[in-house]
């Protein structure tokens, strides 16, 4: 068990992770259409960061200022690094002290350089260890950092690293980033599989016709505890797993294999009873949604309230993971099982029991599923721990 | 329409590269997926790409190519019918 | 519980080795051509698996490391779940990425493949292996700077944590740019101890031994 000490959410809905739960909470959505996007031909709808503020975000942040990269930075590099910042400020974190890991999540990270246009900016920015270290060495951060690209499900390996990592007294913080920014190549890539919906995604519904895209930086910063004690009034990463379905590098598996085990493996630590809900990755596919429910049913979870943030921030790639376990993480908290933006209740409903509004949960875990090429899922255990003394919420 | 028959298999061999494959393997009406060749989703995908390439012929809906892709002769069939390049 | 080095095995553009002792290849196979002698060294192995030619050149080399390795396993390919597919590498999918976006670079010719596409993301190589071999365990990717003992021990020591994982294919595979290289062990957690002692020094030891000895080869 690992205790949450700060995060932070830089997304299309908004600059901090209040921001971007209020959205959420109050049922908005940061997927719009793009009439001309990044020099596709056809109008997308996709989720980003307005790069406008993020600029003049970069620029105003004193944190920020300081920049040891000559070359300069780009934007999803700017991104995280304001993430990082201000989640530090929340755990207030010394970045600089060698007892901090950083734990890097990208599926693509600067990709877009590889574009001949954009050639001109440093080379070594296309590699993920280098943009891993380039974010570490910003807040003077001696270690080598830890770079996961684990296709979709990165955003929760990257978390199960740092629990690994303080669980075995190496460090005693560990400062985990997710971030992905969308350029024509991931856009094209996922034209070509047929998988991008022409309209908002439905996560869940019947009627689902593909998935959107989404930009995000999100970070958690997890501290090491000893025991459940010292995580009063918190949240805890209880537990996790990842399983491969065996099965096919991109189409999920028809069984949901690895997603169900990864959840038999969480079940180990919390009764079915007492899981508030469970984030899915439902990203709105076809096959990833039936694939997941399966999974759920399998697994004795079909009456657990299940929802999917697909439908607010878009698929965030390999900063998803991340992402939405912070908006699970506050809901948790907030007693609250969030809505699936774009599901409806119809005559052909999932075999589980999709949220289609907020409902209240008195309940103290929840889980994160996730899955991805590769055939790879995994599972992340949550738990909020009231105050001892006090059994009141924190908001 | 021969001509075409065999144009499509080379092209498919190549482009899935089906290894070991030749052209006189892949017989004109035998079903392209389920046994035979193999072939899984991804390569569903890569036809509708190579339709579009060569033929000039956009397929919108992957659930389109589960008809056109029947057979060798079923798809230059319709290729035949709706070419544009 | 301790853990060993059970095999080991290296493949690069022109030469297999498994724990230390060359796989036989047709001496002229490949003629210096990487992607020939890779499908050559397949051939060899006999696996009669022929999605191997629909892999990228990362996953191909990490597909025929893992074969040198499990090859003589038995029984093969029951599912799973106790073993763990772990990689590492300084480029990630770069080689692969290069060809995608070649496919894309010119706007009046714009035809991705689907099949390129899904190369793009590193971990593949580990999903491959996975479902070529019926895993159900962990499979994780990691990207590093240069090769490092120490982190590809200490990710690995990890993945036992995990509460089910008995065994881990640990591998570096790297491809791009003139590298073309990976290097397997298949670490066990084990009462008794045969084989090496998994530690960082022995890890290290064999990767720059079976370096040296291939680029003697």
């Amino acid at each position: 068990m690992i205790a949450w000490a700060g995060d932070s959410i830089i997304s299309s809905l908004g600059f901090t992770t209040e921001e971007c739960y209020r959205s959420v909470a109050s049922g908005q959505s940061g997927i719009r259409l793009y009439s001309s996007f990044m020099g596709l031909p056809e109008p997308q709808m996709a989720s980003l960061i307005d790069r406008e503020r993020l600029a003049d975000s970069f620029a105003a942040d004193s944190f920020a200022a300081v920049n040891p990269c000559s070359g300069g930075y780009t934007a999803l590099e700017k991104a995280a690094i304001l993430s990082v910042g201000s989640a530090a400020a929340a755990a207030q974190v010394d970045l600089s002290d060698p007892d901090v890991l950083f734990v890097f999540s990208s599926t693509k990270g600067n990709v877009h350089l590889l574009d001949e246009g954009e050639r001109q900016a440093g080379r070594d920015h296309i590699y993920l260890w280098y943009v891993a270290r380039l974010i570490a060495e910003h807040f003077k951060n001696p270690n080598e950092p830890v770079a996961v690209s684990n296709a979709c499900i990165s955003g929760a390996c990257a978390q199960l690293v740092a629990m690994r990592e303080l669980e075995s007294g190496q460090y005693g913080c560990a400062v985990v980033v997710g971030v992905e920014m969308l350029s024509k190549f991931i856009v094209s890539g996922f034209q070509s599989l047929k998988a991008l919906s022409p309209e908002p995604c439905r996560p869940f519904d019947a009627a689902r016709a593909g998935l959107n895209l989404g930009e995000a930086a999100a970070t958690i910063v997890y501290r090491r505890v000893d025991s459940e004690d010292e995580v009063s009034s918190g949240i805890a990463l209880q537990q996790g797993a990842i399983r491969n379905d065996a099965n096919h590098i991109s189409g999920p598996s028809r069984t949901g294999e690895g997603s169900f085990r990864a959840l038999q493996a969480l079940l180990r630590g919390v009764a079915p009873g007492d899981v508030a809900f469970i984030n899915a990755h439902g990203t709105a596919t076809a096959y990833n949604d039936d694939m997941e429910a399966t999974a759920i049913t399998r697994a004795g979870l079909q009456a657990t309230p299940v929802n999917s943030l697909k439908g607010y921030f878009g698929h965030t790639l390999g900063a998803a993971g991340v992402l939405e376990s912070i908006i699970s993480a506050r809901a948790l908290a907030n007693g609250t099982a969030l809505a699936t933006h774009g599901f409806k209740r119809g005559e052909k409903e999932p075999p589980v029991n999709v949220t289609d509004k907020n409902t209240h949960t008195e309940k103290a875990y929840c889980i994160k599923m996730l899955s991805g090429f590769g055939g790879c899922n995994a599972a992340l255990l949550f738990k909020y721990v009231k105050e001892k003394s006090n059994t009141c919420r924190k908001p | 329409m021969e001509e075409l028959i065999l144009q499509l298999k080379q092209e498919i061999i190549k482009v899935l590269n089906l290894e070991d494959v030749k052209p006189e393997d892949i017989a004109d009406d035998a079903p392209l997926f389920g046994e035979g060749l193999g072939l899984d989703s991804i390569d569903a995908l890569e036809l509708i790409v190579l339709m579009e390439k060569m033929y000039g012929i956009k397929l919108q809906d992957p659930a389109q190519g589960r008809e056109i892709f029947k057979s060798i002769r079923v798809m230059a069939e319709y290729i035949h019918a709706n070419r544009s390049k | 519980m301790p853990q060993a080095i059970k095999r080991y095995s290296c493949v690069t553009g022109r030469s297999a080795t498994v724990d230390g002792e060359a796989f036989p290849v047709a001496a002229e196979a490949g003629d210096g051509d990487e992607g020939k002698f890779l499908a050559a060294l397949y051939r060899a192995l006999k696996a009669d698996y022929p999605k191997f030619f629909k892999m990228d050149a990362l996953s191909k080399l990490g597909f025929l490391a893992s074969e040198l390795i499990l090859r003589d396993e038995a029984p093969r390919f029951v599912p799973r779940e106790d073993i763990a597919v772990v990689c590492f590498n300084r480029s990630a999918s770069l080689a692969t990425d290069v060809q995608h976006q070649a496919a894309i670079q010119r706007e009046d010719s714009c035809y991705p493949s689907p099949s390129v596409f899904v190369y793009t993301l590193p971990n593949i190589v580990a999903g491959e292996i996975a479902i070529r071999n019926k895993l159900l365990g962990e499979t994780s990717f990691y990207v590093c700077r240069e090769w490092s003992a120490q982190q590809v021990f200490r990710m690995v020591s990890h993945t036992f944590c995990d509460g089910c994982t008995r065994a881990v294919l640990a591998a570096w595979v790297e491809c791009f740019e003139g590298t073309c290289e990976a290097f397997m062990m298949l670490v066990e957690q084990q009462d008794g101890l045969s084989g090496l002692p998994f530690s960082v020094e022995q890890v290290d030891i064999l990767y720059q031994n079976t370096k040296l000895k291939l680029w003697k080869s």
